[in-house]
This record gives C-alpha cells, sequence and structure tokens, in this order.
C-alpha cells in the first residue's frame, strides 16, 4: 500500500524564555500512514499532536527531523493543493457568509467558476448545513454550523488527504454524531484520514490504525484489532454455587457474580482450563469462552500510565 | 490569482470594520461641512478649505493606513485563520503581498471617496473643477502606500502596539526630512554622520507633502512633472524593498 504521511525522527523544541529551558513538544516521532486509512492519533491535551501537524502543513518548522506528505516535503505546495487541514476549534471570517467563505477558499485552491459554485454547493450539502443558513454571516453560527462549515472547507478540493483536529470537540450528540458519520462516509471515499483526537470512541469506531503519543513520544502505534485485543480470555458460566465462586477467585481473577451467573472477564489462558474444572465439579454450565477484547481508552490508559502519565 | 483572492478578501473585511469606516464617515463629515466656516474674503475662503481638505485626508488616511495595516497579518494570526489560508496552495508571499495589497486597497477606496468629496466640495464653492488638489490627494495615497508597506513590515516580527510606535515615529521623522537633510551638512561629524544614517534609512515622507505648495500658488515647483513622477517611483520602490524585507521574515516566522 503506497504511503501517504511518512515521518522520521521529527523533533520540534520550544526555548522558554522566561525558565531558561528547552521544552520537547515533539520527540523523535517516526511513524507512517498508508494512503486510503483511517489513521487515529491520540494523545492527552499538549501531548503534541497539534504541533505535529503544523509542522506537517508548514506553519511552524522541525527542530530535527523529515517528513513526507503525499511524496512531498512538509509545507510544499504541490502536496498542499491535495490535502487538507481543519484546526481544532476552527476560527474563519465571521463577518464573510457560509459561501463567501468557502467561496474565498476555493479560490485559493484556484477553483474556476462554474467548477467552484458547483463544489462549494456540493460540500454544504455533504456536512448538511442548513441550505437558510449558507448566505448568512458566520457570526451568527452555532459551533455545530462552523464545525459544518470547517469540514466543507477541508472536502472542497476534494483532498487525498485530511488532516482533522479533534473535529467533533464541544459538539452536542447529535452534532457529535453527525460529523463522525461525515468522516466515514469520507474513509469510504478512499481518502486518508489523520484524526487527532481524544474522543476514543469515535477513534474505536472510524479508526483502522491509531499511534498514542505522549509527552511528545511516540509509545506505540498498530492496527486498532491488534492494540485492543488482549491475550487474556473471558470465562463465562450459569448455575455456579458461592462456594465454586469463592473457588475461583483463589485462582487470583476477578470474578463478577451475579444469581448463580459468573464472568471472569481476564483470565489467563491456563488458568481456563481451572476456571472450567471447578464450574463443573459443582455441577455448573460453561456458557462461553472469549477471547478478552480490551477498549481503546484501556489501551489507552494502559499505555500512558506506563510511560509514566499521571 | 492567490494573491488578488487574499487581498479581496482583506479589502472586503476591512470595509467592514466600523472603526474604518468611522474615519471615513468622520474624514467626509469635515471636508463636507468646510463651506460652512464663515470666511473674510474669496480668496481666504478657498486656501481655507483646500487647507482643511487636504490636511483632513492626510489626518484620517494616516489614521486608516496604521489601523488596518498594523492589524492585517496578526489578527490573521491571533483569529487563527491563518491555519485554513497557509495550509491551503498558498505561498508565504503570496499571503504578504495579497494582505498589503487588500490594506492599500481599503487606504485607496477611503482616500478616493474623501478625494471625491472634497472635489466635489471645491467645485461647488469655487465654480470650477481643481486639477490640481488632486495631485494632492495622489501624493497622499503614495505616502500611505510606503506607510503601510513600513507597517506591513513591521506587523510580520513586531507586536502592534510597537509596530504603532515605530511605524507612527518614522513617520513622523520621515516628514522631518527636510530638518535631517539640513543637519547632513552640520560642522559636527558625529551629528552630521547621525543626520546621513536617518536622512537616508527613513523613508522621507516629508517629500510628499504639497500641501504649502498647492494652497500658496507663489510657491513654484520647478519642474512638477519630474517632481510627481520621482515621488511615485520613490514610494514604489520603497515599498518594494520593505515588501521583500517583510516576506523574507515572514518566510522564518511560525504561525
Amino acid at each position: 500500500m503506497p504511503v501517504a504521511l511518512s515521518i522520521q525522527g521529527l523533533t520540534k523544541k520550544y526555548l522558554d524564555v522566561w525558565n531558561k529551558e528547552e521544552i520537547t513538544a515533539v520527540d523523535d516521532l517516526t511513524l507512517e500512514v498508508e494512503e486510503g486509512e483511517i489513521f487515529g492519533f491520540l494523545g492527552r491535551n499538549g501531548a503534541g499532536k497539534t504541533t505535529t501537524i503544523k509542522m506537517l502543513l508548514g506553519l511552524i518548522f522541525p527542530t530535527a527531523g523529515t517528513a513526507t506528505v503525499l511524496g512531498k516535503p512538509m509545507g510544499d505546495t504541490e502536496a498542499k493543493a491535495q490535502l487538507s487541514y481543519l484546526p481544532e476549534n476552527p476560527y474563519f471570517y465571521e463577518n464573510m457568509t457560509g459561501w463567501d467563505v468557502l467561496d474565498f477558499y476555493g479560490r485559493l485552491f484556484r477553483m474556476g467558476e462554474p467548477a467552484r459554485s458547483r463544489r462549494i454547493e456540493k460540500c454544504l450539502n455533504d456536512v448538511r448545513l442548513d441550505q437558510r443558513a449558507w448566505r448568512r454571516p458566520l457570526r451568527g453560527y452555532s459551533k455545530g454550523m462552523l464545525q459544518r462549515i470547517g469540514i466543507a472547507q477541508a472536502l472542497l478540493n476534494d483532498p487525498k488527504l485530511l488532516f482533522l483536529d479533534e473535529p467533533t470537540s464541544g459538539l452536542d450528540p447529535i452534532a457529535h454524531a453527525e460529523l463522525r458519520d461525515i468522516i466515514v462516509d469520507v474513509g469510504k471515499q478512499g481518502k486518508t484520514v489523520f484524526l487527532s483526537s481524544h474522543q476514543l470512541p469515535d477513534v474505536e469506531l472510524v479508526c483502522s490504525r491509531v499511534a498514542i503519543i505522549h509527552r511528545g513520544k511516540l509509545l506505540t502505534t498498530g492496527p486498532l484489532n491488534e492494540l485492543t485485543s488482549g491475550d487474556k480470555v473471558e470465562v463465562r458460566a450459569e448455575a455456579v454455587p458461592g462456594e465454586a465462586a469463592e473457588k475461583i477467585r483463589t485462582l487470583g481473577v476477578q470474578i463478577e457474580q451475579n444469581d448463580g451467573r459468573v464472568r471472569v472477564p481476564a483470565a489467563d489462558p491456563e488458568q481456563v482450563n481451572d476456571i472450567i474444572d471447578i464450574v463443573r465439579g459443582h455441577k455448573g454450565t460453561v456458557t462461553a469462552v472469549l477471547p478478552h477484547k480490551r477498549t481503546l481508552e484501556e489501551v489507552f490508559v494502559d499505555t500512558v500510565l506506563k510511560a509514566g502519565g499521571d | 490569482m492567490v494573491t488578488m483572492a487574499i487581498a479581496r478578501q482583506t479589502l472586503e473585511d476591512m470595509l467592514r470594520r466600523k472603526i474604518l469606516l468611522i474615519l471615513l464617515i468622520v474624514g467626509v463629515g469635515m471636508i463636507a461641512l468646510g463651506p460652512s466656516v464663515g470666511f473674510l474674503t474669496p480668496r481666504e475662503s478657498s486656501a481655507v478649505l483646500r487647507s482643511l481638505g487636504l490636511a483632513v485626508i492626510l489626518i484620517a488616511g494616516l489614521l486608516i493606513t496604521v489601523i488596518s495595516s498594523i492589524q492585517v497579518i496578526p489578527t490573521e494570526i491571533e483569529r487563527r485563520t491563518i491555519y485554513t489560508v497557509l495550509s491551503k496552495p498558498v505561498q508565504r508571499y503570496q499571503f504578504v503581498l495579497g494582505k498589503f495589497l487588500g490594506g492599500i486597497m481599503t487606504v485607496f477606496v477611503m482616500i478616493a471617496a474623501m478625494g471625491i468629496v472634497f472635489l466635489g466640495v471645491l467645485f461647488w464653492h469655487e465654480k470650477a473643477f481643481a486639477p490640481d488638489m488632486l495631485k494632492g490627494v495622489v501624493m497622499t495615497f503614495c505616502q500611505m502606500m510606503l506607510l503601510g508597506a513600513l507597517t506591513i513590515f513591521f506587523s510580520t516580527f513586531a507586536p502592534p502596539v510597537v509596530n504603532f510606535f515605530l511605524s507612527f515615529g518614522l513617520f513622523v521623522v520621515g516628514n522631518l526630512s527636510t530638518v535631517t537633510e539640513s543637519l547632513t551638512s552640520n560642522r559636527n561629524p558625529v551629528t552630521a554622520i547621525l543626520a546621513k544614517i536617518v536622512h537616508y534609512s527613513i523613508p522621507n515622507f516629508g517629500n510628499f507633502n504639497m500641501q504649502n505648495k498647492l494652497i500658496h500658488p507663489e510657491i513654484v515647483i520647478k519642474n512638477e512633472t519630474v517632481f510627481l513622477t520621482q515621488n511615485i517611483v520613490y514610494a514604489v520602490l520603497y515599498s518594494a524593498v520593505l515588501l521583500v524585507l517583510a516576506i523574507l521574515v515572514f518566510d522564518k516566522r511560525e504561525v
């Protein structure tokens, strides 16, 4: 699969003038994103996610390291013609109407008429912005409407690669769900999406691969199903007497018990036989033995805590 | 196309700014109300009207230029609108040029509006067109173009407050070009060297002041065409140099 984004040893250091110390915002980051995937870039606030994106777009300059975006160096104009960016909490020219601001961005993409108008109309329809709002100044827009304009401007040039920085933050549940669906639709069109977020349930729903960054350092990266699949097994059983449950507990596993039903959510594979023997020995019934799948939130918290996050 | 798109957006944004519209309305109002002031003689009345009109255009133009040029790049960074612009296929030089042109087009529209009212008032009062005054308005615009370029240059690295004092200070010193020129031949070598540095490095804004020459017919410019052409070329070239410097600084700036 061709690579859309290749980052090698990217580092960004700032000098804190007041404290006379160097702050490392991004530390030797190496990462690849393949074409056509929705890639989740996860990290806490201040982890270095936005700094990384800004370097890739040429808005700020790295202290060390290199990267190629769609095969071109960072900030290359030719690459920028084929990518788009939705910043976190995007601000637009509030005196302009939704249509006019997209018209302005269309001109920056050197789109001529009537193609520009047709494209604006399509994008506004794609992001489901109420047609009555198209010709109203942006200062009267709600946060959700502004975010739709943000997505529309990011779709305007039919990009190959989209950088979305916290696209669903601060939205109400309906707008949140709608925007998440739009991102899924974008992914289905074969576009590469670099999604920076700490909305982990969203990332879990839409991304195929993720990377976790903490204090500028890459902690882990890989396919979502690999990261969330654990080496533990979940055992479920029914008609298990309390005495048997106590015996299971002595194996050193966690157990959830309710009216004779038991669930051992994270047993080591070698403990499974012992648990089954105890259940059968007490005339109970084993109903399921399942691979235990962790949530992305569990993976994220474990990874960050192991790296010394507080 | 990209530079002009940015210039057009900047112009439209500026023309919606209340502070600039207030300055324009005050300027136009003062020029329009000029004839209502009582005068002793018709000649005095004409001189006062001309003097008032040119002075109002200069002061209003100065404020409009400084306000629009100081804000034009820092506001983009502060409001983060620059992210969505520079992440498009836009070169940084196109951004700086577009912002400068947008600011200067704003100044042009406003000075032109005041100039039209000024010439209209003079025509109504004197029952004759005063083409000489147009030269004064054009020179004021050239002066403001140069000031705009200077302000844009400072705005690529200095915060707006610092920029205001720098630009305004240099405008005042640059308007004293006749004084600095006379000091270049001072007996004291230190004074002479300092005066030379100031005189040749700071834009000679004073060159564009032809109000006295226009209001008092007894002051004659030897070759007016050469004088006007020289000043226009000076403004264009000096502005171009300042814009090149602004682009070089902005190219290295993180946003």
